[in-house]
């Protein structure tokens, strides 16, 4: 049996790591075909401003033409807006649909370029070792001692805001993790006799770290990504609730922040985007957990 | 008939920088490979047999460094190739196979893979090309149903088997001189045997020289032609296998030769321990163990003294000293 089913089987048999799989695939799915589906997450339509969700009801003091006043009303979720709407009238389903997309981009293209990076630097810093070795690794420690969000917000506030340079500056700056995990399996990988034995075969430094090193670490590098891509997601969503985030994009950090004004009148604004941040963010740290008991050999006695 | 000698090692010197001091791992030893040849070097643990192997490859590491000395093999110091040059001399010209067989393999590939793998490190051909040289090679070291098994993966095989794969690799190119590391010390006696007789049956295939590093004297009198016995660095005795073996010169080969049982069963152990090589004792430096040590033993490094035109030994009781 190849490694790659037996890995399989291994993770199948965990309930909890399944259940966060499941939603992390409807979650892709629906980032990916929800958005032909509903409405536009910008329609603004202020005569449907601030609905409840379906089952839910709100009091509500609206602005009456006909009276001339403010008269109180007891406003009830429509089908048409199942997640009920903001206080321009747009729809929550619609903007949470677009917010999953963008949360899912920034999560796993930011990680993977975290890894990207946190792998070749630790993976060079203990194949050459010495002086490339020190060098790279006081820049990583650098790097861990900067505080990441000020970091974000600096460059945010230097260079505006755009989610491109969102996720570059959540990538550039998550990797230190990566290389110190890579840098110390890779410490014990290269004396092995298999790293050796290839040398004396007259390997280049190149496929020895890619056909032995760099494979050889990918149980933790792919353990290692599923707990950090929910860091990514929860970065971004900081940025957004602060107002750093980028305002063409409907991302849940953003809805977040627009809500939270309106706890007292609307409060499901601001849940509706927490909730699904809580949810997903579960589910990556539950699969990953998952993942790092399946291909820990010492699982086996259990 | 006159041997060739595709490799020659001349007075090399190999030193680890400890914090506790400077550890003289080989210290001037020089012998040479006759092609075609089996040479054994025989020797405790820790008599430097390993790091002669791995300096041959220049795959000492650091804190080790050769310090001098020549490696020479086709006219070529290998000492004085570049890095890039070196690397193709690896497996293309010499190969090395380590001793233990589980875990000289990648378990996370096929070892068809591995041994493809090993083919284009240096031989540009397709991918098909290389997979049916794999399988060839396989099914030559003896691995039935190789075209079956080429899609296994290590954690299948057992170490004998496992051990036939890494001459495969090492094989891959061909090379004239394979380096074998105590190849057969991990596996059983049985299993011993038969990688024994692999080895000598792909000499012939091949026309390698194999230098075949052992502490089995058992082994030796089996494959060796010829046999350099090593002792804390240094080279005691070195020669064709019969004379060695059967009129052995030093007090160390004596004395290694009677701790094998016998008929009579007796076997004779030499006192002591092999010396630390921090601060190793003066003179010949297997003195403190020696039953004939003289006074001379304890003030000068003895000198190789040549018994025959292909016996050589270092030890004072032969004459060698200065006058």
């Amino acid at each position: 049996m190849n490694m790659a089913a037996y890995y399989r089987e291994r993770i199948k048999g965990n309930k909890t790591a399944m259940i966060g799989l499941t939603f992390i695939i409807l979650l892709i799915l629906t980032a990916l075909i929800g958005p032909f589906f509903t409405v536009s997450p910008t329609e603004v339509n202020f005569s449907e401003k601030n609905l409840p969700p379906i089952g839910f009801s709100s009091e509500q003091s609206i602005y009456s033409a006909q009276d001339g006043g403010l008269i109180l009303t007891n406003m009830k979720g429509i089908l048409n807006h199942p997640l009920g709407t903001d206080g321009m009238g747009r729809d929550l389903m619609a903007q949470l649909i677009s917010g999953a997309r963008v949360s899912l981009l920034v999560g796993l293209l930011a990680t993977g370029l975290a890894i990207i990076i946190g792998a070749i630097i630790g993976v060079s810093s203990a194949y050459f070792g010495g002086i490339t070795d020190s060098i790279l690794m006081r820049f990583t420690d650098i790097m861990m001692t900067f505080p990441f969000l000020l970091l974000l917000i600096l460059i945010v506030y230097m260079f505006g805001s755009s989610l491109t340079l969102i996720i570059l500056s959540i990538g550039l700056t998550g990797w230190t993790g990566t290389a110190r995990l890579v840098r110390s399996e890779t410490l014990s990988l290269r004396t092995r006799d298999f790293v050796v034995a290839s040398k004396a075969l007259g390997a280049s430094d190149l496929r020895i770290i890619f056909y032995h090193l760099l494979p050889n670490t990918i149980n933790s590098i792919i353990v290692l990504s599923s707990l950090s891509i929910p860091g990514a997601i929860l970065a971004e969503a900081a940025l957004s609730f602060i107002g750093l985030g980028d305002p063409q994009v409907a991302s849940w950090g953003n809805i977040l922040n627009a809500g939270q004004n309106d706890l007292q009148t609307a409060w499901w604004i601001a849940v509706e985007p927490g909730i699904m941040l809580f949810l997903t963010v579960i589910s990556f740290n539950i699969l990953g957990e998952g993942l790092r008991e399946a291909f820990d050999p010492k699982g086996d006695s259990k | 008939m006159t041997a060739e000698t595709i490799l020659s090692i001349e007075n090399l010197k190999t030193c680890f920088y400890t914090k506790k001091g400077i550890v003289k791992a080989v210290d001037d030893i020089s012998f040479d490979l006759l092609k075609g040849d089996v040479l054994c070097i025989v020797g405790e643990s820790g008599s430097g047999k390993t790091v002669t192997a791995l300096s041959i490859m220049r795959l000492v590491e650091s804190p080790g460094k050769i310090i001098e000395g020549k490696i020479i093999l086709d006219d070529e110091n290998l000492l004085e190739l570049s890095p890039e040059k070196m690397q193709d001399v690896r497996g293309n010209k010499i190969a090395m196979v380590f001793q233990d067989p589980h875990s000289a393999l990648n378990p996370i590939f096929t070892i068809g893979d591995q041994v493809t793998e090993a083919i284009t490190a240096h031989q540009i051909c397709t991918k098909e090309e290389a997979s049916t040289k794999a399988t060839q090679l396989l099914e030559l070291v003896g691995i039935p149903m190789s075209k079956e098994r080429y899609h296994d993966y290590p954690h299948q095989f057992s170490g004998g088997m496992k051990q036939r794969v890494v001459i495969a690799m090492a094989l891959a190119c061909h090379p004239g001189v394979l380096i074998a590391d105590e190849p057969a010390t991990a596996l059983d006696l049985t299993v011993q045997a038969q990688i024994l007789d692999l080895f000598l049956e792909l000499r012939e295939r091949f026309e390698m020289s194999i230098i075949y590093i052992t502490h089995d004297l058992g082994v030796v009198s089996e494959i060796a032609d010829s046999i350099v016995v090593m002792y804390a660095g240094r080279i005691m005795e070195k020669g064709r296998s019969i004379d060695v073996l059967e009129a052995p010169m030093h007090p160390y080969t004596k004395g290694l030769i009677s701790c094998l049982p016998s008929e009579t069963g007796k076997i004779v152990p030499i006192p002591g321990a092999i010396p630390g090589l921090i601060n190793p004792p003066g003179g010949c430096i297997f003195h403190p163990r020696c039953v004939n040590v003289m006074d001379i033993c304890r003030m000068e490094r003895p000198p190789m003294t040549k018994i025959t035109d292909e016996h050589y030994v270092s030890c004072f009781l032969y004459g060698g000293f200065n006058v």
